[in-house]
């Protein structure tokens, strides 16, 4: 919340363009929708993270949509083989902008244990990344709190990396 | 058929028997053999349920991949493994087996091992303009050099990273 | 409600997946339709191939444990067991009775922990949102005992080639029995919410059947297999583990429908806890490591008396443990079907081949055979049925 006030001659002009920024701001940080998109072993964990347990609802992003036409941020959930690397960059290309991505787990953000000719090394090589989480596979608790992060960036109006 | 090995031996005078470390007996066959035994264990034998497919390189050989084909027979419950070395091409079993296609292609994409009469003998696992067959022993791991920017120059791999905001957890 | 296509005998071909809500992971099917009729159905795959039999080759037999967890990330346990149990008919070295009876507790509650995964997500596929709630909430008990056990949620790595990685606290043993008293009435819960459900039996009873021999020429196994009538279980059949001690019922459908593969995994819940109840019960004391130093390293508290103890240690550390050359496929039965490891060792501390004989592998492959004449809207009721877990396909 540390958005500097426009500091013009109009301020009477300028004071509803910044109030309905922040709305918009603080309604996209509110509601982030993922892409429902799962790769591998992190996907599981993704799952977890949507039932009653740890439930992901609570900040918002529980409505996984299977259009990345829907949908503002892609959690990349697993290992992305050289095979699928096209496929993910153009479901991200699909994504309606301002979009964000997590790269949920080792592999996805580095290559984790599987330093091969057959693995993206780092979902980076491809899409931009926002916020890595790591983990073999990470915690329900820290893809939560990758949100969190995300959704402090989010509500500041800071776009996609 | 009963007697296991001893009834294998019989069946097959002219291959190799053998058992492997974990009590599955094995059939090591010539490359011409492989269609025509594998048609007896299936049809009179009871051999009919295809398990596995996969394969052994070793490029110091002359026939460097050996082929190792898994069958397994529900009224014995037993398995048998034949054993084929190949240098480039080897008959395909998938009109016996339709279970064989996919781990044919799995071999072929891999190893770089041919099936001749298979009916789809694409790369499986690999985008299709992909260069190589990674299984192979002489072929590279791949991968990236393990590169920290942080131990850059405790190894002398670069300059380190640059003293940025400190990392928060 | 189908709609017939207006000009007979042309076809529509699409694409479903990589990215598809329904197609657990990363699967692609090629489909050829005519109007809402599946004429052909070919699965395409490797959209997760991650080389994992090639990275074997380059990591020590210990380390390789790791990567088993990895293949099919519901069954991690029954991965480390059949990897293990491979490695260990190489060094032919002696199980202690403790570390047996303990992975066939672990083995099932795997099982336990998979189907339930499978239950929750069938339910998610066709509608029935609340049973991916109730199974989640099991589940989530059964990684919580999980962690207790060996500090990670999904990825344990315990079974080792030699034994468990450490013993049982006898607090996670009581713990584990009460779980058990409990799951029982849990999945009478799914049942009371899917079995007669008349909206989830309409999407399943009589859909995607597998008929019984083309089921063991395409090589299927696990409960798809039973589903369509054959009493082949590796447990029963080929028994490893001494499960023959346990008894317990090999569950057969009769159909091969969608519907009674959930029935028979239903039913493999209920004899899972029955087989973890007794292992509970036949856990003797003792250790659970082997006493064969070849594979397992000394004690810690030798390191502090011994210069040979440390030495050794050190050695398989780093060196990595050395079977005796030769190859060995001990196969399992996992929550998917026939699951086993071929190991090739030339003797030295790095195999020479790791192959994984993949159930989903071989159970993806018969898709083709049952979505065909079916309807589009089926195949996802058929591809959640068949239960593949990608990771494992594709490895």
């Amino acid at each position: 919340m540390s958005t500097p006030l426009p500091v013009s001659g109009h301020a009477k002009d300028a004071a509803p363009a910044f109030v309905l920024g922040r709305l918009r701001d603080w309604s996209r940080e509110k509601s982030l929708w993922p892409v429902m998109f799962g790769l591998a072993c992190c996907a599981i964990e993704m799952m977890a993270t949507s039932a009653g347990k740890y439930d992901i609802a609570r900040f918002g992003s529980e409505l996984f949509r299977p259009s990345p036409r829907q949908a503002d941020l892609m959690i990349v959930s697993g290992r992305v083989a050289q095979k699928m690397a096209p496929v993910l960059r153009e479901i991200y290309d699909q994504m309606p902008d301002p979009k964000w991505v997590i790269a949920m787990g080792d592999c996805a953000a580095c290559g984790g244990v599987f330093n091969n000719y057959a693995v993206v090394q780092g979902v980076d090589k491809i899409v931009p990344v926002d916020v890595y989480v790591p983990g073999c596979p990470p915690r329900p608790e820290a893809l939560l709190d990758s949100i969190i992060k995300l959704q402090e960036r989010v509500g500041k109006g800071q776009r996609g990396a | 058929m009963t007697g296991g090995l001893d009834g294998l031996k019989a069946a097959f005078p002219t291959a190799e028997a053998g058992m492997s470390a974990d009590g599955i007996p094995y059939l090591r066959l010539a490359t011409a053999d492989l269609s025509e035994a594998a048609g007896r264990l299936r049809n009179e034998l009871g051999y009919g349920r295809f398990i596995d497919l996969t394969a052994v390189d070793d490029p110091d050989r002359v026939d460097r991949f050996e082929l190792l084909y898994l069958l397994y027979s529900m009224a014995e419950r037993a398995w048998l493994r034949l054993r084929v070395r190949t240098d480039e091409t080897v008959a395909s079993v998938t009109p016996l087996f339709r279970a064989a296609n996919w781990c044919e292609r799995e071999v072929y994409d891999l190893f770089g091992v041919r099936f001749e009469g298979h009916p789809e003998l694409t790369r499986i696992m690999l985008p299709d303009d992909w260069e190589g067959h990674p299984l192979r022993r002489d072929a590279p791991v791949g991968g990236e050099p393990v590169d920290f920017t942080v131990t850059r120059d405790v190894y002398g791999t670069g300059p380190s990273a640059p003293p940025g905001p400190e990392r928060s957890g | 409600m189908a709609i017939q296509s207006e000009r007979r005998g042309s076809t529509l071909h699409i694409n479903m997946g990589p990215q598809h809500p329904s197609t657990h992971g990363v699967l692609r099917l090629e489909l050829e339709l005519d109007g809402e009729t599946v004429v052909s159905c070919k699965p395409v795959i490797g959209y997760l191939h991650t080389g994992i039999e090639k990275t074997f080759e380059v990591k020590t037999y210990l380390h390789g444990v790791t990567l088993t967890d990895r293949m099919d990330y519901l069954n991690p346990l029954g991965n480390n067991l059949a990897y293990a149990l491979s490695i260990e008919k190489l060094f032919e070295c002696e199980i202690p009775e403790r570390a047996v009876v303990g992975r066939v507790l672990l083995a099932e509650l795997t099982r336990i922990n998979s189907h339930l995964v499978w239950v929750g997500t069938t339910g998610l596929d066709l509608g029935a949102s609340s049973v991916f709630l109730y199974a989640f909430r099991e589940r989530e008990a059964l990684l919580d005992l999980f962690e207790w056990m060996s500090g990670a949620r999904m990825m344990t790595s315990f079974i080792r080639p030699g034994g468990l990685a450490e013993d049982f606290e006898p607090e996670w043993l009581a713990a584990v029995d009460h779980f058990l008293d409990v799951l029982p009435s849990r999945v009478d819960d799914y049942e009371a919410l899917l079995t007669n459900n008349p909206l989830f039996k309409e999407r399943t009873v009589g859909i995607g059947v597998l008929k019984a021999e083309d089921a063991i020429e395409m090589g299927v196994s696990g409960p798809i297999l039973r589903a369509s009538g054959v009493a082949h279980d590796l447990r029963k059949t080929n028994p490893y583990c001494g499960y023959e001690r346990y008894p317990f019922d090999a569950i057969v459908g009769q159909n091969g429908d969608c519907y009674d593969r959930y029935r028979v995994r239903i039913a493999e819940l209920r004899e899972s806890i029955k087989l973890c109840k007794q292992a509970l019960s036949f856990l003797p004391p003792g250790p659970v490591k082997t006493a064969d130093r070849k594979i397992v390293p000394p004690p810690r508290e030798e390191l502090g008396r011994s210069m040979e103890a440390l030495i050794h240690h050190f050695k398989i550390y780093t060196e990595g443990i050395r079977p005796p050359a030769g190859e060995a496929y001990v196969p399992v039965e996992s929550p998917r079907g026939e699951l086993g490891f071929y190991v090739v060792s030339d003797g030295s501390g790095r195999p020479v081949r790791v192959h994984e004989r993949a159930p989903s592998f071989a159970n993806l492959q018969a898709i083709s055979l049952v979505a065909q004449g079916g309807l589009v809207a089926d195949l996802i009721a058929i591809i959640s049925s068949i239960d593949p877990i990608m990771g494992e396909v594709d490895r």
